[in-house]
């Protein structure tokens, strides 16, 4: 698969999940999905689990807030922000009950008073509002940054193996979706948690205070919440799983006919799409209407409540006022009744962001768990406390007796339970299936040994092995005499070059591709290397010379472009040893000619690995080894593997006929 | 505006429910309206112990409460409803646009762009037509019906308590208009982290054998940080903002409450309307912070509109004349005519091409990369127009032929087989829905694909594709020519069609396209010798030019070119394992 599709690939990926979560947020802000109230006690329901830790999420929490451990300062000046906020959104419904009480009594200083106290607790209110908002998002913000760093600096140190087994995108999105949706559960969850929670309970408090009696009357309102609630909960709970898979429908088909656009055009099935696109767009709106009966009921009905709350304050607390026999406990009461009107109004709200809290707390808490997933995942081949470290390696390898399965690798993937889905390395993974067997072999420092074999044969697998991506089950790989697993990771891999296939190349310019694993390099040594390889011509003749910027990947350069600059990158770095992949893709024929006396040049004087797809390449190399399902069935010089009229020479007649066909 | 304008035009249709929604929705915000007026009555009965008019006076407003429910109801059910047709309409509009459109479209548009516009841009568009003009209106009317009332009561008192409305729409609408860039500003900050991230990581293994994970760790700090100054752009915004929206109303109140505690104390006002006053305050300050969100919602629908009427405008310029003759019988002439192609007035990709090429031959186009070879054969499905000169099928040009009837007579069997999420059987059938189940796996064994496909789970019914099993490169490519020889068509077009399998598989495909070519006249674009053998003829093409064509020896002997590509081939064009799996492995180490 090539770049561009690759890119493309992602593209639509990317433009598919932001589809969804526009789609999730629409029901957040437009359609407000679940039953408020039981939310809420779900919400507090989790929490004390939480707190108990009948779940082992505890830790993981703890955790999370250590990461706020530096700002410590700042956390608790928000907190006391929040609380002095909390308190001045609180006093407002009181002080205008107050108020009316004072006009009522025909007490003007004392209205001043209040009024003065208004305007105080309105400031009070403005003031510690923008201290809290800025300081959660300052706090908030940086934790996540040092929470990607440290994802970041975990995967780094992860073998590659490890790599090899995990998607590079549910890796990347453990570093930006998910850490996003802790971003939501650390600023806006905990701040609505506390602020919200202080505000009902001030509430109540403030009500039962000024006046138990009409305080309870109004109370009695919440049962009716609580049944709408739970009847809508009950009805609406598939509706809305129905409406995603829906819309998740009509985005993969959308997906899929521009993808196969091409295939779509040839075979002129244009009618048949748009009928498809529209049956399914029409299953969408179906659904989608269950969920428009259910809401133009269900909020509507919570509206209604609302009157009917200040319905009975005013009957009750009317009457009481009136049952009341001196005029001033009776305007007393008239203040209370209209204090009482307006906390109603505030008292709605908590409810309803708190509610909201539950997704927040189930997507973060989701999100936490992938999370530590990852940071869990111990790096699997660190070095033994004793490892060797021989210096410049000479680059004589051997493989002693191996066997390797990849079902039996130790280093297994991230948890399936995760949602991360372990990318089977190969075919053979299942079970003990060798994917290779008793392997000996022996390549003198200095030579080329090029593997062959059919897919699966377990030619990649011997080049990780020696990589040392993987350890074997049984045998040992040497190199110089030192069994990998005593040698110091440094010292192998500063001495080891691989060089993948597609020329993976870093956004920045030729220079710095070229000098990655040397920064130090003087510009002649990276121009001398360029031209050792054949690719100082081309860079030269690109705009801006050895300037000129790659693009992502590389994508502004050719593939075989890309190659070579891989190939110079790795001459630079002067590796002892060199694992190589030759590149299967189609590139001219100019080109081809370039990469393969860069090729020569890159191999000259050190050992190296390569898997062979170019005849040349093969009868070049010092040694062939044929793989066959995990066994070398022969090895020798192309010439002595003829000779032995064996398996190689059978496979080299097929190819040659084949050419010659 | 222009876009404003054509976005209400998608509301054209629904007009009358429209208007009915509307209607419900100001009756619904008059009862609103209603109640702070009902509560201020009632607590002048309290205050006035006129213990009989509280009861009524309560009442009413529960009747305004459940006359608001029911209005509300049937509001949001005729709104939902609209808006719910309209993005059916919107989608379906934009897919069957982009189903007329021509391929060279496609070229030049990323996938993704595509798929945004037709789910984010969308989305935005709908909620606005579907939601945000009634919450327009809806708040408008609430602010107009509340000064109405205010002002009937005491026009001082509304004055003063109307005074922050309009600081406050303006404060909401500049946060939302100084907030977006800067959001915006993050996610794509936030976008430079994932670009890093993706690049590290599929580059682990370079990062690693050249142990730069120091260097990378720098990079991504650096972006990480980028993103964290960006974020506290934004929050500086809104922590200044938000509570500003809070204040300004309590402003107003404290306003209110003064003064009218005062003519209170004087007895110029009663409590019942201090009481009702503040209620309205309460009352406002939703809608007035809705509009500020509703003017920002209209911002982003238009320039989703501006994106999707990009899309929209641009007219086919591929469709065939509605009473178009269809293709010709014949068996497959084909002929070139001085043709030049031209993608967007940039270089040529083919230049004075002339070609005939006979019934029933099969031609191997060979050139290096870029060469025009697959621009050519491009040209005979017209999946694009030449710039100059003209193709003809069977004598007929093909720009005047009905284009489905020239397209149903040939098929396309392409180097990345493409197939949809659908059961083997109905991919092979996907040019004639109506093949039976015989036409189907005759079809596939001549394909050299029924051997494997029975071996599957549930055969010719197993589901494939990205919600099924996922098929092998080279078992893709046969499913693909299958698909090919059951259309039956008069011209078979092969571009590099077998590079994606072992040798063993190529042998066998080789094998089956031999049979699939009897009869119709085939085009070969090939890369290496293997595939060419299977030609009567080769054309060799440079730089979108033809260079020569004859049989092979006639060519090695005459046409350096070719055999400098001969050569090659011979040499080391010849992979021995092409399995796509295999590749994307090896891609790794």
């Amino acid at each position: 698969m090539s770049d561009r599709d690759r890119k493309l690939r992602e593209a639509e990926e990317r433009a598919q999940e932001e589809a969804l979560i526009a789609e999730e947020r629409e029901e957040e802000t437009y359609q407000a999905p679940d039953s408020r109230f039981r939310a809420v006690l779900m919400l507090f329901g989790s929490l004390w689990r939480l707190i108990r830790g009948e779940d082992n999420r505890w830790r993981k929490v703890r955790w999370l807030f250590s990461l706020l451990g530096p700002y410590r300062r700042q956390v608790i000046l928000m907190f006391v922000a929040l609380i002095l906020a909390t308190g001045a959104t609180l006093a407002p419904p009181f002080l205008v009950g107050k108020a009316v009480q004072a006009a009522l009594n025909g007490d003007s200083t004392a209205l001043e008073l209040i009024i003065g106290g208004f305007l105080l607790a309105a400031l009070v209110g403005w003031g510690t509002s923008y201290l809290q908002t800025y300081l959660v998002g300052w706090v908030g913000e940086r934790a996540l940054q040092d929470l990607r760093i440290r994802i970041f600096t975990h995967l780094q140190e992860m073998s590659i193996g490890f790599f090899t087994r995990n998607r590079p995108g549910v890796l990347i999105s453990r570093i930006t979706n998910d850490v996003d949706a802790l971003d939501q559960l650390i600023s806006t969850g905990v701040v609505t948690l506390f602020s919200s929670t202080l505000t009902l309970v001030g509430v109540v408090v403030i009500m039962l205070v000024a006046d138990v009696q009409l305080a309870l009357v109004v109370f009695l309102t919440l049962p009716l919440l609580a049944i709408a609630s739970l009847v809508f909960r009950i009805v609406a709970a598939s509706a809305y799983r129905i409406t995603r898979e829906r819309i998740a429908e009509v985005t993969a088909y959308l997906q899929e006919s521009l993808s196969g656009v091409r295939v779509v055009r040839s075979f002129a099935q244009e009618q048949r799409h748009v009928e498809r696109m529209g049956e399914l767009n029409e299953l969408n709106r179906q659904a989608n209407l269950k969920t428009v009966y259910l809401n133009a009921s269900y909020f509507p009905a919570v509206e209604l409540l609302s009157a009917i709350g200040t319905a009975v304050i005013l009957l009750y607390g009317g009457y009481q006022a009136l049952d009341l026999a001196t005029e001033s406990a009776r305007n007393a009461q008239i203040g209370i009744v209209v204090a009482f009107v307006g906390y109603l109004s505030t008292f709605f709200d908590p409810i309803q962001q708190l509610s909201n809290l539950y997704t927040t707390y189930q997507q973060g808490m989701a999100a936490l768990d992938k999370i530590f997933d990852l940071l869990d995942t111990e790096p699997d081949m660190v070095d033994k406390p004793d490892a060797i470290d021989p210096g410049r390696l000479r680059g004589e390898i051997e493989m002693d007796g191996v066997w390797f399965s990849y079902g039996l690798d130790k280093s297994a993937g991230l948890k399936r339970s995760s949602g991360l889905i372990e990318r089977g390395p190969d075919e053979e993974e299942d079970g003990a299936a060798w994917a290779l067997e008793d392997v000996s072999i022996h390549v003198p420092a200095g030579e080329t040994l090029a593997l062959v074999g059919e897919t699966g044969a377990g030619k990649s697998t011997f080049a990780k092995l020696v990589s040392r991506f993987y350890d074997p089950q049984r045998g040992r790989v040497l190199v110089d005499g030192h069994d990998l697993r005593d040698l110091s990771s440094t010292c192998l891999r500063s001495q080891l070059g691989i060089v993948p296939q597609e020329g993976f190349l870093f956004s920045g310019t030729v220079r710095e591709n070229i000098a990655f694993g040397r920064p130090d390099a003087s510009d002649e040594e990276i121009e001398a290397a360029a031209d050792a390889i054949g690719a100082g011509d081309f860079i030269r003749r690109m705009q801006n010379g050895f300037e000129t910027e790659v693009g992502e990947r590389g994508v502004s350069l050719s593939a075989g472009q890309r190659q070579l600059i891989a190939f110079a990158r790795a001459l630079l770095a002067e590796p002892r040893i060199l694992i190589l992949d030759e590149a299967t893709s189609n590139v001219d024929v100019r080109t081809e000619r370039t990469i393969e006396l860069g090729l020569e040049r890159l191999l000259e004087g050190r050992t190296a690995i390569v898997i062979a797809h170019r005849l040349s390449t093969i009868r070049n190399a010092g040694r062939i080894a044929v793989l066959e399902n995990g066994l070398i069935v022969e090895s020798g010089t192309h010439d002595e593997l003829i000779a032995a009229a064996g398996r190689y020479a059978e496979l080299y007649g097929t190819w040659a006929e084949l050419a010659a066909a | 505006m222009r876009t404003f304008m054509r976005l209400l035009g998608f509301l054209r249709p629904y007009r009358r429910p429209l208007i009915w929604s509307l209607l419900l929705a100001w009756l619904a915000m008059g009862m609103t309206v209603l109640i702070p007026l009902l509560i201020g009555g009632a607590v002048n009965a309290i205050e006035s112990e006129h213990r009989d008019r509280i009861l009524p006076l309560v009442l009413a407003l529960l009747g305004a409460g459940i006359l608001r429910l029911g209005l509300t109801v049937g509001r949001r059910l005729i709104a939902g409803k609209v808006s719910l047709a309209v993005e059916y309409d919107l989608r379906q509009v934009f897919y069957e646009h982009l189903q007329k459109l021509e391929l060279a479209f496609f070229d030049s548009q990323q996938t993704g762009q595509l798929m945004s516009r037709a789910t984010v841009d969308l989305q935005s568009i709908r909620f606005f037509l579907g939601y945000g003009l009634i919450w327009v209106s809806q708040s408008a009317l609430t602010i107009l019906f509340a000064a109405a009332a205010m002002l009937v009561l005491d026009p001082v008192l509304a004055l003063i308590a109307l005074a922050p409305v309009p600081f406050l729409v303006v404060t909401a609408t500049r946060y939302s208009r100084r907030n977006r860039p800067a959001e915006q500003e993050v996610q794509q900050r936030i976008g430079e982290v994932t670009a890093g991230a993706e690049e590290s990581i599929s580059g682990i293994r370079i990062v690693k054998a050249f142990a730069r994970e120091r260097h990378m760790l720098d990079r991504f700090r650096n972006s990480v940080n980028r993103v964290f100054e960006q974020s506290l752009v934004s929050t500086r915004l809104q922590a200044f903002y938000t509570p500003l929206m809070g204040f300004l109303p309590n402003l107003g109140l404290a306003a209110v409450l003064l003064v009218g505690g005062l003519q209170v104390i004087h007895g110029h006002t009663s409590v019942g309307h201090l009481t009702a006053f503040y209620a309205y305050v309460v009352l406002l300050s939703g809608p007035v912070r809705w509009l500020g969100m509703s003017l920002s919602m209209a911002q982003r629908a238009v320039a989703s509109g501006n994106r999707m009427f990009e899309i929209l405008d641009r007219e086919p310029s591929m469709e065939s004349a509605p009473d178009a003759p269809a293709l010709p019988e014949g068996h497959g002439q084909v002929s070139l005519q001085r043709v030049t192609l031209r993608y967007d007035g940039a270089e040529p990709t083919l230049t004075g091409i002339d070609l005939e090429v006979d019934p029933g031959r099969t031609v191997a186009l060979v050139g290096p990369t870029a060469s025009g070879k697959t621009s050519l054969v491009g040209l005979l499905a017209r999946l694009y127009d030449p710039s100059e000169g003209r193709v003809l099928i069977d004598g007929a040009d093909i720009r005047e032929v009905d284009l489905a009837s020239l397209r149903s007579e040939i098929a396309f069997v392409a180097d990345d087989s493409f197939l949809f999420s659908d059961t083997v059987a109905g991919n092979i059938a996907y040019a004639r829905p109506d093949a039976t189940q015989e036409q189907i796996e005759s079809a596939a064994r001549r394909a050299q694909a029924h051997d494997f496909v029975t071996r599957l789970p549930e055969g010719y019914e197993t589901v494939i594709g990205e919600r099924g099993l996922t098929l092998s490169g080279g078992q893709r490519q046969r499913i693909a020519i299958a698909r090919a020889l059951l259309a039956e068509p008069r011209i078979l077009i092969l571009d590099d069609a077998t590079s994606s399998v072992d040798a063993r598989t190529e042998a066998e495909i080789k094998k089956g396209l031999r049979e699939a070519m009897k009869g119709r006249t085939t085009f070969i674009v090939a890369h290496r010798l293997s595939t060419i053998s299977l030609a009567d003829e080769i054309v060799v093409m440079d730089r979108g030019r033809i260079v020569d064509r004859g049989t092979h020896e006639d060519l090695l002997e005459r046409c350096p070119l070719y055999e400098e590509i001969a050569e090659k081939g011979l040499e080391d064009s010849v992979y021995l394992q092409r399995d796509l799996d295999e590749r994307e492995e090896l891609a790794k180490l």
